[in-house]
């Protein structure tokens, strides 16, 4: 089954004359275990599909699919269970909580999870991401890159299905950005969670299992 | 609480000046009500004493125990020869025997078996009849227990032989005597058998309409000026209350909206709102608690440190009352941004283009 599944899914910012179609029809689907791409130019969309999947915002028409459930009859409350069970999110800005340091942002989720012991520690997470020794620093201690590796860590922790990643390599340089890559990749495979990375260094594609373009809020599959 | 004290933790300076502030607000509170409550109360502790419901004037008097006076045969007439017991009230400068030092009093004249004699914390009531007991406000540095004393420069000496606390009258200490003292110095004579009223632990009927039955609370209220007094300072206190209330609400509000993002990344990250909203609650419950405590202890300080002339005034009830209320107005405040936390977009974390 698979886990995210799209159809007619569109998005209209704005009403009227001031109305803009950011994205278009869009059929889409993600299976365990998948690593897929989203490239193309700033301002085509990606973002905005990237986050009514993770249901961080609503569709204007279209259903969403997460592991076989429609989710449009969700209330608030379900969806950021939703979020919080399901997926992991790596976003642009930085979403860690400024006042914990990295090693209180896990045990917040430890705090919060009903799924009782998760499959990582979060020092094997780190040590994964080559932070370990960060565990005591507040997210403004970190550099760019660190905080995009603690943020990568914490959307792995509570083991969910899907991984979003908007532009995780942004702050990086080349060879951090394709050992991160590496990472999102032996997420997908080996531990069989569904992984979506927005990106636009097509360097970065080598992993993937397939890629999409976005262009004027139209996608299409190029691999 | 996790969150909650976490964050005050890591912004340990904001959050110490947020606790300072509603420190200094709730002792600014508490300090002025006191004072205020204070001089009230100095008014009218010597008839809160009294265990009676019930006080006889003069009719002419209109209500004011200053202002009347009682022949006994407006007694007779009205029927009140056996019923409660006779009081005296008139102002006195008292001097003690040798010192120069002037102190306003005011005397009232009693039966010391009666049910309004003074309780005492020193001494004894009188045996003789130059014998008083006084409130302790009037022992300073010149008077003390032992002490004879003059009442408007008489020739009389009279010995104080107990005290008595809370009792004040017109803002000035009580000095007890017994009515035969009382008429000498209101009438110059204890021949004239005057009294200014009728102390009545229950309502009773009289007849005619020489004299008038009035409560204890228009009693006090007829006090010269105090009703004047007491609604100044309450209108001052009650608009210094509510503007500080309102501060506090007001800064709460702003210091939750400023963390909107904040909510922004935790709502995109899942973390539901009874966990936002507990730790917002929760903290707003410490600091303003932390504040409040500070200001009770500071208060505690004011009371030890007081010199007793300043009419200072508070009590548990008072404080309790005065502090709840300032933590549910700093919760309040939390409130109003309650809307705007639970519709925070989890989009607002994204940023970025
Ligand atoms: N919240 C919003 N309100 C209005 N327009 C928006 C909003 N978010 C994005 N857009 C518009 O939608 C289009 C797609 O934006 P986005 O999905 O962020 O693109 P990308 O991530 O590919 O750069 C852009 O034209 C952008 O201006
Ligand atoms: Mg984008």
């Amino acid at each position: 089954m698979a886990l995210i599944e799209l159809h007619q899914v569109t998005k209209t910012y704005g009403q009227g004359h001031k109305a803009v179609q950011a994205l278009k029809p869009t059929n889409f689907k993600l299976m365990p275990s998948e690593f897929l791409a989203i490239t193309g130019p700033s301002g085509s969309g990606k973002t905005t599909l990237l986050t009514i999947i993770g249901h961080l915002q609503q569709a204007s028409s279209g259903s969403i699919q997460v592991n076989g459930q429609d989710t449009s009859t969700y209330s608030t409350k379900q969806l950021t269970k939703l979020r919080f069970n399901e997926f992991g999110f790596i976003l642009q800005a930085s979403n860690l909580i400024p006042f914990l340091t990295v090693s209180d942002q896990f045990k917040l989720v430890d705090r919060l999870t009903t799924k009782g012991k998760l499959s990582q520690t979060p020092t094997a997470l780190l040590d994964l991401l080559g932070i370990g020794d960060l565990k005591d620093k507040f997210p403004n201690q970190l550099s760019g890159g660190e905080r995009q590796r603690v943020a990568i860590a914490r959307a792995l922790y509570n083991d969910p299905d899907i991984i979003l990643a908007d532009e995780p390599t942004a702050s990086l340089d080349t060879s951090r950005a394709l050992q991160t890559v590496g990472i999102l990749a032996q997420v997908a495979h080996d531990l069989h969670r569904g992984v979506i990375m927005i990106t636009h260094d097509t360097k970065l594609l080598g992993d993937t299992d397939g890629v999409y373009d976005m262009r004027d809020g139209q996608l299409t599959q190029i691999k | 609480m996790f969150l909650a004290t976490k964050e005050i933790w890591h912004n340990k300076m904001r959050y110490g000046l947020i606790i300072v502030t509603i420190f200094l607000t709730a002792y600014l509170i508490f300090f002025l009500t006191g004072l205020a409550v204070g001089l009230g109360r100095n008014n009218r502790t010597a008839i809160d004493q009294w265990p009676a419901q019930q006080i006889v004037l003069s009719n002419y008097a209109n209500q004011s125990l200053v202002a009347s006076t009682i022949t006994p045969q407006q007694v007779q007439a009205a029927g009140l020869t056996q019923k409660g017991t006779p009081m005296g009230q008139t102002s006195v400068v008292v001097k003690a025997q040798g010192k120069s030092a002037k102190i306003d009093g005011t005397l009232f004249g009693i039966r010391w078996n009666s049910f309004i004699a003074p309780k005492l914390t020193a001494g004894r009531l009188p045996r003789q009849t130059n014998e008083v007991v006084v409130d302790d406000g009037l022992l300073a540095a010149e008077i003390s227990r032992g002490d004879k004393i003059t009442l408007n420069g008489s020739k009389t000496l009279y010995k104080i032989v107990g005290v008595t606390h809370d009792n004040r009258f017109y803002t000035v200490p009580v000095i007890f005597t017994n009515l035969s003292t009382f008429r000498q110095q209101r009438y110059g004579s204890d021949n004239v058998n005057n009294i200014s009223a009728i102390v009545l632990r229950h309502k009773t009927t009289l007849k005619g309409d020489d004299l008038v039955q009035v409560s204890k609370a228009a009693l006090i209220n007829h006090i010269p000026g105090y009703t004047a007094q007491v609604a100044t300072f309450g209108l001052m206190i009650g608009a210094m209350i509510l503007i500080i209330f309102l501060t506090i609400g007001i800064f709460m509000y702003i210091l939750t909206i400023q963390k909107i993002s904040l909510y922004g990344i935790m709502r995109a990250q899942g973390i539901g709102n009874r966990t936002i909203v507990g730790a917002l609650f929760s903290q707003i419950l410490l600091v303003s608690l932390l504040g409040v405590v500070l200001a009770v202890l500071a208060l505690g300080l004011t009371h030890a440190v007081m010199p007793a002339k300043v009419p200072f005034y508070s009590n548990w009830w008072l404080t309790l009352i005065l502090g709840a209320l300032n933590v549910l107005i700093a919760l309040l405040g939390g409130a109003i941004s309650l809307p705007k936390i639970l519709k925070v977009d989890p989009l607002a974390a994204i940023g970025g283009d």
